[in-house]
């Protein structure tokens, strides 16, 4: 894969990097107690986590009763809620990608998705009206894609357009916003023409070193349950990490920005459009729930709610943490404010020409 | 992080997930009904794996004796946890491949970035903190935000349980139902109705007066929208957060029902309920 190679040039390498190089460059080989300090610290661990049960379990009988706080136990649900909300879409996501990797040879996509990026943006487009889940799942599929070979550029379209206009997510629309089906259909072209703009924007524009991509392809000897099964666990622990993060900075946002003050500009006509992005962008709703909040903000022009709409499945903090985990940073910093602009833009033409 | 400690995470998070939903309904607090299966899925799921992972790492799989293997895994050991995944690792990786002829598959999988630690703090949450549902802190702090949605306008057709009830019967309705009655059925179905209504106690800030409320969730707690009713009555104003089923009438407005700023309902009857086992709508 030629675009690993183009991370040496780097600069401005991170601690980490010229650690790592100092390990390389040595080529040392494993000291004679190699095995033995492996062992204790596996011991260690399995120390640590005992310890780390004990002291939950004392927590849960003396603490537990003794948090009344109102505001940390708000922040505490909606923590929680929003993690284990994303659980079951992350466990499906990386099951489905493992699967993909382990399971499905690389030829089978060449067979579907054409070589040519630009051609292949739009199919990518299209294809991700077919997954029914939210963005927590598609990170990791799309992560996967691009290992197989998909030109980065349509794995990207898949990561916007799946959880924009996915069958689940149009069914919530509608029921959200019964009786205005011009929202339902705005959506599903306001959340397509971004994805595939962004794709096209990428094709002509992107760089392939931008993008990490840590799994390297298998032995030819590894079976494939063990493929199947360290994919997963790679995935989860990348994900899931970065997820958690999303979680955390989401609630906080929640609990701590008071709704009302979005009532004040809900009035004016640009502003109201860019704060709903913001909010959007601030609360990561699960795609599939978020029509159910924008019809809830009632003061708010119809281009507004779709911009929370439109924006909130392509860039979000939880979204924004997970695809660093998977993607690195260096990709996110261009990949997110990219979303926005294109995501607004959509907006603002679509929600000009049918709300 | 190593793959011991990867594997017993994965454990106490589907363990947490679980624990969750099946012996308790502490899941309620936090997600629809609807999502308990899936949540039982994702928590077996992901205890298999952790046991997996844990047994193949006793086993001793990754730490097969021939010495392709060794200088691998002591590549994986030596690089710094969140950088493994970096050029020089790659490089090295691919010229140990080049040497032993495989693909180079080892270090990549035996660790994990530092961030996967943050993974204890939902099982952390689970059984430390057990979130309670969201109430009238909730309720206080998004004043006045929201409306509801003015779905089913114009169409003529509500479906809840006022429509389903008889005439003359009393009718066991939603919170979000009744406001959303209260501030588009033009028709005004509910005027001079029996109606029932079951939520919590959220008093006025001043300490006149109190409002019945129930959240509606369309997935999980951090969409929860507030609907509230201003509840008339004679009787002392109830603690917060204690569960209420108030039986009485709608307060007809005069004038535009849009433009009513707080629903009232006139209370003939209050009776304290513990508190239901799905505390959203």
């Amino acid at each position: 894969m030629p675009e690993r190679t183009s991370d040496d040039a780097t600069p401005s390498a991170a601690l980490g990097d010229r650690i790592a190089q100092g390990w390389s460059d040595r080529d040392e080989l494993p000291p004679a107690d190699w095995g033995r300090r492996t062992s204790s610290r596996r011991t260690g661990t399995v120390w640590l986590f005992a310890l780390l049960i004990t002291a939950m379990a004392v927590a849960h009988a003396w603490l537990t009763d003794e948090l009344t706080h109102q505001a940390f136990l708000t922040w505490a649900t909606v923590f929680t809620a929003i993690a284990f909300q994303a659980l079951p879409f992350l466990v499906f996501g990386v099951a489905l990608s493992a699967a993909l990797t382990a399971f499905v040879p690389a030829s089978a996509y060449r067979r579907f998705i054409p070589q040519n990026a630009t051609r292949a943006v739009p199919v990518a487009g299209a294809s991700g009206a077919l997954l029914p889940g939210c963005e927590c799942a598609s990170v990791p599929i799309a992560g996967s894609l691009i290992k197989r070979g998909v030109a980065p550029a349509a794995a990207l379209t898949f990561l916007l357009a799946a959880p924009s206009i996915n069958p689940i997510v149009m069914i919530a629309t509608a029921v959200a916003f019964a009786g205005q089906p011009e929202m339902v259909l705005a959506r599903f072209v306001a959340g397509l023409v971004a994805s595939v703009v962004i794709g096209w924007i990428w094709v002509k524009f992107g760089r392939a070193d931008w993008l990490r991509l840590p799994t390297p392809t298998h032995a030819p000897g590894t079976s494939r349950g063990r493929v199947f099964r360290e994919s997963m666990l790679h995935d989860i622990m990348h994900a899931g990490g970065y997820l958690v993060v999303g979680a955390l900075a989401a609630a906080t946002l929640n609990v701590m920005v008071p709704r009302s003050w979005l009532l004040t500009v809900a009035e004016a006509p640009v502003i109201s459009v860019l704060v709903l992005a913001v909010l959007a962008i601030l609360l990561s709703i699960c795609s599939e729930a978020d029509a159910f909040v924008a019809v809830s903000l009632t003061d708010f022009s119809p281009t507004a709610k779709l911009a929370f709409m439109v924006i909130g499945p392509i860039v979000d903090l939880k979204l924004i943490a997970m695809q660093a985990g998977v993607f690195g940073w260096r990709f996110v910093v261009r990949f997110a404010p990219l979303c926005l602009v294109v995501g607004l833009a959509s907006t603002f033409l679509v929600g000009g020409l049918l709300l | 992080m190593n793959r011991i400690a990867q594997g017993l995470t994965l454990v106490l998070l589907g363990t947490a997930a679980l624990t969750a939903t099946v012996p308790t309904d502490l899941y309620l607090n936090w997600v629809k009904a609807g999502f308990g299966p899936f949540l039982i899925g994702a928590g077996a799921v992901t205890v298999f794996l952790g046991v997996l992972v844990v047994v193949a790492e006793l086993r001793g799989e990754s730490q097969a004796p021939d010495p392709g293997d060794a200088t691998r895994a002591h590549v994986g050991d030596g690089v710094q946890e969140g950088t493994e995944h970096h050029t020089s690792a790659r490089d090295h990786d691919r010229a140990v491949a080049a040497e032993y002829g495989d693909g180079g598959h080892g270090h990549d999988h035996s660790r994990a970035p530092k961030v996967a630690w943050l993974l204890l703090l939902p099982v952390m949450a689970v059984f430390v903190i057990a979130p309670p549902a969201l109430g009238s802190y909730t309720v206080e702090s998004t004043d006045g935000s929201s409306g509801p949605p003015p779905e089913e306008a114009g169409s003529g057709g509500f479906e809840d349980a006022l429509a389903e009830a008889g005439p003359g019967e009393t009718a066991s309705m939603a919170v979000q139902a009744f406001v959303m009655r209260a501030w588009i059925d033009e028709d005004r179905e509910m005027a001079d109705r029996d109606i029932e209504l079951t939520g919590f106690a959220v008093p006025e800030e001043e300490g006149e007066g109190w409002y019945l409320a129930r959240l509606q969730m369309a997935c999980c707690a951090a969409d929860a929208v507030v609907n509230r009713v201003e509840v008339v009555d004679d009787g002392p104003v109830p603690e917060a957060d204690t569960w209420w089923t108030v039986r009485g009438t709608w307060d007809e407005p005069e004038g535009e029902l849009s433009e009513v700023g707080e629903h009232r309902f006139l209370a003939e009857e209050l009776e304290e309920v513990a508190d239901p086992p799905d505390p959203y709508e």
